[in-house]
């Protein structure tokens, strides 16, 4: 069964990055530093989205001199809905995960009772 | 023409690493004639005197490498199906050529033996199969056919004794340390298979190496000097006898 797209922990990470302001316009290399993701994988992953229409790109005239103008990023409507259930998704599945791994005794009393 | 990411001023204060870091970067983006590259490449580009440092700058770029790649293999994906064909059976062309000029160089190759003298293991005008790399890791053992290279050529002789073995000649047959040699890869007459030397003790470095016809064989009987670090390699098998 193929993944579902945009799950893996690096897009969740530079999700919760665009999400802090979805309307701020944001430049590559700030993204990368505070999702301390190396530019070899937070590029493809921007490629990604960008093909997909979930971000918007721009390239914003460089105040100064000599200075190319720089790419910018910021989330799509599709985008920011996206990028909003596929981080609750994973805080679901993070909750399921740690009840299931610590079953409280009283659940586990009460389940056996019911069954006897 | 597409502007420079560093103005002059920042171009004299980077270091040459970071600079280095910038040249590798900008050439893959836009390649060797400086024209625009793809966006992508453009923007990772324009961010690179944004990072602070050497290790900062050089790891942006390594990372943009890797991104540049991915982007134009993605707009590779998007042309014409009969280039995209032409450009993968150039690639595989240009690889297969390359491995297989690799692997004839350093690893197996055929060799054509122009001589009499192995008869009847290789004919006159066999060619054979030469495995020009284990021998590296094992050395020769005894009975092995090996290429070896002499001023003259490369000749292919059979090992008899190696450095320290001590080879004797009585009634036609060999003798190693002592004990007489089986050889059933001799000539079935036994005017052509018989051997006469004279006694001598294998030098270190050097081979001993006698061809399978002896009658007509030149080789270490004849004081042919073989040295261990002349063998090109062993022989794996005849493979290709030419009829006629």
């Amino acid at each position: 069964m193929p993944r579902t797209p945009h799950t893996s922990p690096q897009t969740l990470r530079l999700f919760e990055a665009l999400l802090a302001d979805p309307a701020r316009w944001r430049y590559g290399y700030d993204l990368s530093k505070q999702t301390s993701l190396a530019s070899g994988t937070l590029y493809p992953i921007l490629m990604r989205l960008a093909d997909q229409r979930l971000l918007e790109t721009g390239w914003e005239p460089s105040d100064e001199p000599g200075r190319p103008p720089r790419h910018i990023y910021r989330l799509s409507s599709d985008g920011v809905t996206l990028a909003r259930q596929r981080l609750a998704a994973r805080a679901s599945v993070a909750a399921d995960t740690a009840t299931a791994r610590r079953p409280r005794p009283a659940v586990r009393a009460r389940t056996a009772g019911g069954a006897a | 023409m597409s502007a420079p990411a560093l103005t002059d001023r920042q171009q004299r204060e980077e270091s040459p690493t970071r600079r280095l870091a910038y040249t590798l970067l900008a050439a893959a983006v836009r390649g060797r004639r400086g024209r625009p590259g793809g966006t992508w490449g453009e923007a990772i580009l324009a961010e690179f005197s944004e990072t602070r440092g050497d290790w900062e700058a050089v790891r942006w770029a390594a990372g943009g490498l890797r991104a540049v790649w991915q982007e134009r293999r993605a707009r590779a994906r998007h042309l014409p199906r009969h280039i995209r064909i032409s450009r993968r059976v150039a690639a595989v062309v240009v690889v297969g050529t390359l491995a297989g000029l690799l692997v004839n160089q350093f690893a197996l190759t055929v060799g054509y033996h122009p001589s009499g003298d192995m008869e009847p293991t290789v004919w006159v005008g066999d060619r054979y199969l030469l495995d020009k790399v284990s021998h590296r890791f094992t050395g020769v053992a005894h009975g092995d056919v090996v290429a070896v290279a002499l001023p003259e050529g490369t000749v292919l002789k059979r090992v008899v004794g190696l450095p320290g073995d001590t080879i004797e000649c009585r009634d036609g047959g060999v003798f190693r340390n002592g004990a007489r040699l089986d050889e059933p890869y001799l000539p079935a007459d036994p005017e052509s298979a018989r051997t006469d030397c004279r006694t001598v003790t294998v030098p270190p470095g050097d081979l001993y190496l006698l061809g399978d016809f002896r009658l007509v064989s030149l080789d270490s009987r004849h004081d042919v000097t073989y040295r261990q670090d002349a063998v090109q390699g062993r022989m794996l098998t005849r493979v290709w006898r030419q009829v006629g």
